[in-house]
């Protein structure tokens, strides 16, 4: 037996779905490789057209070949379909396509149901405070467009709804009502529906997108993307004190193994754990991090962390590597010694892997360091040379250098001279490794906004910096910041400030203010909605004297308030969900039962059988009224009713305005 | 064959499930036959196929918010799972308070479909949306507006003649969202008079006018009677316009109609047919005789119907060919 069609789409159904869908795809577009985008939206337009001309649903074939198209298309772009962004592309991808054969009820409930899964998708991506906002949106346009649907399928069996004279406003209205009545349940779901300690299952690492931040490797240009990010990587609330701006360095991934071209950490150093580390009780700074989701396991920390958090190793090179990838908001307690001494002994097979270089490149270099050795008496020398040749050769800092081909280092020194940190440190440790003197990269960020307000240190990505480490006998690893030999205020006041050319259309100071300024909800957002889990939860009722609730007791609590609050609710619904009539279309009308309303207010009882002038008489003798004004109503608005002039209609409705049931008693 | 076997099988358990709610329906809820107003007591909140499937969409975001303990994935779960909840409420709301006035049908012939008009009445002050009526499915939709009343019209095929009982029907919502279905079953004590099918090839009328030939009926008809005063009601084509521009007074033309003789609808005209072909070709000439304003006396055995004209005359004799024997 073939199941009976669903009823077909309206128009309004079709553009609240639309709505919905366009929406809630919203962040995913603006983050898709750019060519996805007019393949994403070229469905839409089809539908949207279809609809305002009337076009046929399209065959069967035509819409198999546009879906094999566009999942080519995304597989290559994303070279297969693992990783989360692929694979929420191709979630939206499939439901724009849905669109070509959304032509029925049930298949428009499909794509709104699933917009709103899309929505949820998102925010594995960000929970930032701009998701407020989508949020909501998503919401109400999802509630408008499956009531609509639902009225669509209702008067199927009449063909078609009647058209309601809803506004926009009144639609956004409904929305917002059932929203603000479902507020109250939905946030005590939220506080105490029992949270898992630890997840079930997590995500498979090859299903981890490289997002933007500090990565594993340094290549040319890897920082550089990172300056036109201006997310926020993490942020540090500092105790008491608080290190110089120049003294933020917050290090991140350090890089043994040179390549010519690329720096990669290294294995040693990777997997060796760190034998000694300050002692944290001498620290002389204290801080909490609070780090967004980067999808790399590194955590940041001033030079050098005495602290090291849950479930993750400090290594030989210092740096804080936790066991799984940051895949959501990570606070941790941090302390710092900058006074540390690291490694005044370095092992053979360390010493090695910091002075190996590739054979056969950067010749002009290496000639130039080995004269240099000869004329040097002191590591210490030649580490200040170094400096000086970059001060003084006219090197520029810039973020849009020259392009480097195979001699990096050699182009840069003796050509293009021109670069930021990545090019400086790169080329400042492999001569330094040329010169016999180990050395290693260290990527990290260097600086951050200090928010007043909330005082805390905000770091962004686009505070990415890199610069090297020379190991000096007996002194240990010593950080050698080349960039600050070439712009002081790099280092000083932040990567913007050392900039001449803006990077994007609305990079202005004032601009950056505002958002690092804004950045204090964000701050509380993270702290209060974003980081809550359930080690918070069981935390919840502490101020009560109540201390870790588990999961029975949490719903003992929920159960309680959801009574409570729920039938606050359901008092409040007669009051907000009246649904009243929307005002009567007819002017005349409108007029006339105002002016019942205003008898009404006055004591007057009437009867929906009542004509004008029965009406008229029997609430003059009710009202004792005195005037003439209600006769005078009364059969103006027979006329109104009976004739088409608009003149007196006009005049009815001054009259009723101006009518005062109690003047003249 | 085995599926033409199977199906009538299954849809008998179906039945004998439905028949048992429906029986402790009517005995746990009291009377629910109109005139009644709908309470909480009579009715029903379900999910609708589609709201099972957004539950299940929901429980599993929330199982993926819940194991990356995503904060925000969970507020987008647990409001949409409120305001589904919410839902429920608003169906009912919006069918509670409901007054069903009557229902009631127009006779029928056999073969065409009994038009229930069900009268529905909301007395509140507030507006019900898309609150749909129907025997097995909706077959009719209105929005109430607030104090006012409506009907709805329900269908069902009629299949014989006599009494076609209104089946039991349900009023039903699924404002606002979609997700849930309010519903109440209604038990109306309304039936249908079903005449039997007219015969299509009915033989002619007969001219067997044993009843003299009365007078020629005034009204409507071809041939002039006389003038009279216009009345307020008269058609505006009958107006005799000459007359009255004569006396200054509208006078309208009184027509009528020459009577013929009476035909008489006998039942045993009609030898040797069984009786509802009988049935159906004496109806046949009810109409045929009623449509040529021919007056007609039926005779059944049993029963006879003194010869008359008019639409008392057509439905009592109508009536009398649908309940015969029966």
């Amino acid at each position: 037996m073939k199941p009976a069609p669903t009823a077909m789409l309206d128009r309004r159904g079709v553009i609240w779905v639309v709505a919905t869908l366009l929406i809630s795809m919203t962040p995913q577009l603006a983050g898709m490789p750019l060519h996805l985008v007019p393949i994403t939206l070229l469905p839409i337009a089809w539908r949207l057209l279809a609809e305002f001309r009337g076009w046929k649903p399209m065959p069967i074939v035509l819409r198999i070949f546009a879906t094999a198209v566009a999942v080519a298309s995304l597989v290559i772009t994303y070279g297969g379909l693992m990783g989360r962004s692929a694979a929420v592309s191709l979630l939206v991808l499939m439901l724009s396509l849905k669109l070509l054969e959304t032509f029925r009820i049930r298949d428009a409930r499909i794509v709104a149901s699933l917009s709103l899964f899309l929505c949820g998708t998102q925010f594995l991506f960000s929970q930032g405070v701009p998701m407020i906002v989508y949020i909501i949106a998503c919401l109400l346009s999802s509630l408008i467009a499956f009531m609509y649907l639902q009225r669509c399928e209702a008067f199927d069996v009449l063909g078609g709804a009647p058209e309601t004279d809803r506004s926009l406003l009144s639609e956004l209205g409904f929305g917002l009502k059932l929203l603000a009545l479902a507020l109250p349940v939905g946030l005590t779901l939220f506080l105490l529906f029992p949270r898992w300690g630890s997840p079930l299952w997590g995500l498979p690492e090859d299903a981890l997108d490289s997002r933007s931040g500090l990565s594993d490797s340094m290549s040319p240009g890897s920082i550089q993307n990172l300056f036109m990010d201006d997310s926020p990587a993490f942020r540090a609330s500092f105790e008491a004190g608080m290190p110089a701006n120049s003294e933020l360095y917050w290090r991140g991934p350090v890089f043994w193994d040179f390549d010519g071209k690329t720096w990669q950490t290294g294995y040693l150093s990777r997997n060796l754990r760190a034998d000694s580390k300050p002692d944290p009780d001498n620290a002389p700074f204290r801080y909490e991090v609070q780090m967004e989701p980067t999808e790399q396991k590194w955590l940041f920390a001033l030079d050098y962390p005495a602290l090291i958090p849950a479930k993750t190793k400090l290594t030989i090179d210092y740096q804080l590597i936790a066991s799984r990838p940051v895949t959501e908001l990570k606070s941790y307690a941090m302390a710092s010694n900058p006074n540390f001494q690291d490694s005044p002994v370095l092992r053979q097979t360390l010493l090695r892997s910091a002075i190996n270089l590739p054979e056969g490149y950067n010749p002009k270099t290496a000639e130039m360091m080995s004269e240099w050795r000869r004329e040097a008496g002191s590591d210490t020398e030649i580490v200040r040379r170094a400096l000086d040749y970059f001060h003084q050769h006219g090197f520029r800092y810039t973020l849009n250098p020259p392009l480097l081909t195979r001699d990096t280092v050699d182009e840069f020194l003796f050509g293009t001279r021109a670069g930021f940190c990545e090019h400086y440190a790169s080329a400042f440790t492999v001569m330094m490794r040329m010169a016999g003197i180990p050395a290693r990269v260290v990527t990290g960020y260097q600086g951050g906004y200090f928010n007043s307000i909330g005082s805390y240190v905000l770091v962004r990505q686009s505070d990415a910096h890199a610069w090297s480490e020379v190991w000096v006998r007996g002194s240990g690893w010593t950080r050698i910041d080349p960039t600050a030999a070439v712009a002081p205020e790099r280092v000083e006041q932040g990567a913007m400030e050392s900039l001449d050319q803006r990077r994007y259309m609305l990079d202005f100071q004032w601009v950056r203010n505002v958002r690092n300024t804004f950045d204090l909800f964000q701050r509380g957002w993270n702290n209060w909605v974003v980081a809550f889990s359930a080690d918070r939860q069981s935390r919840l009722f502490s101020v009560f004297g109540w201390d870790m609730l588990g999961p029975a007791k949490l719903v003992l609590a929920m159960i309680v308030i959801i009574l409570v609050v729920g039938s606050i609710v359901f008092m409040l619904v007669p009051i907000l969900l009246k649904f009243r009539s929307s005002s009567d279309p007819d002017p005349v009308q409108r007029s006339w039962k105002r002016f019942i309303r205003k008898l009404e207010k006055a004591g007057f009882v009437s009867r929906p059988s009542m004509a004008a002038t029965e009406l008229a008489s029997s609430a003059s003798s009710q009202l004792e009224y005195k005037g003439d004004a209600i006769s005078k109503i009364a059969e103006l608005y027979t006329r109104c009713r009976y004739s088409q002039d608009p003149g007196s209609r006009q005049e009815l409705a001054d009259l009723i305005r101006r009518f005062q049931p109690r003047s003249t008693s | 064959m085995a599926t033409v076997a199977a199906t009538p099988a299954r849809r008998s358990i179906r039945d004998n499930i439905t028949g048992w709610i429906m029986q402790r329906v009517r005995s746990k809820r009291g009377p629910m036959t109109p005139p009644f107003v709908l309470e909480y007591r009579h009715i029903f909140v379900l999910p609708t196929k589609f709201g099972w499937g957004f539950g299940f969409m929901l429980v599993f975001m929330a199982l993926g918010g819940l194991n990356f303990n995503n904060n925000m994935a969970l507020i987008l779960v647990f409001l949409l799972a409120t305001v589904a909840q919410l839902t429920t409420l608003i169906a009912y709301r919006n069918l509670s308070g409901l007054k069903i006035d009557n229902a009631w049908s127009e006779p029928v012939f056999c073969g065409d479909d009994a038009q229930f008009r069900v009268f529905v009445s909301n007395g509140d002050d507030r507006q019900r949306f898309a609150v749909q009526a129907g025997f097995r499915k909706p077959q009719d939709c209105r929005d109430l507006k607030p104090k006012s009343s409506d009907s709805m019209i329900l269908r069902h095929p009629t299949t014989q003649r006599g009494w076609l009982e209104m089946p039991s029907f349900r009023l039903e919502t699924r404002f606002p969202l979609g997700f849930f279905r309010a519903w109440s079953w209604i038990f109306p004590h309304s039936r249908c008079l079903v005449y039997p099918a007219p015969a299509k090839k009915a033989p002619p009328l007969p001219k067997t006018g044993r009843g003299q030939a009365g007078k020629a009926e005034k009204g409507d008809g071809e041939e002039v009677h006389g003038l009279r005063k216009y009345q307020a009601g008269d058609s505006m084509q009958r107006v005799a316009w000459r007359a009255s521009a004569r006396h200054d007074e509208l006078y309208s033309l009184e027509m009528e109609t020459p009577r013929q003789d009476a035909c008489e609808l006998d039942w045993d005209l009609l030898r040797g047919d069984d009786i509802e072909t009988r049935l159906s070709i004496l109806t046949a000439w009810v109409i045929a005789a009623d449509h040529k304003q021919l007056a007609y006396s039926l005779r059944l055995p049993g029963i006879e119907i003194e010869a008359g004209l008019g639409p008392a005359q057509r439905a009592q004799c109508l009536e009398s060919l649908a309940l015969y024997a029966a």
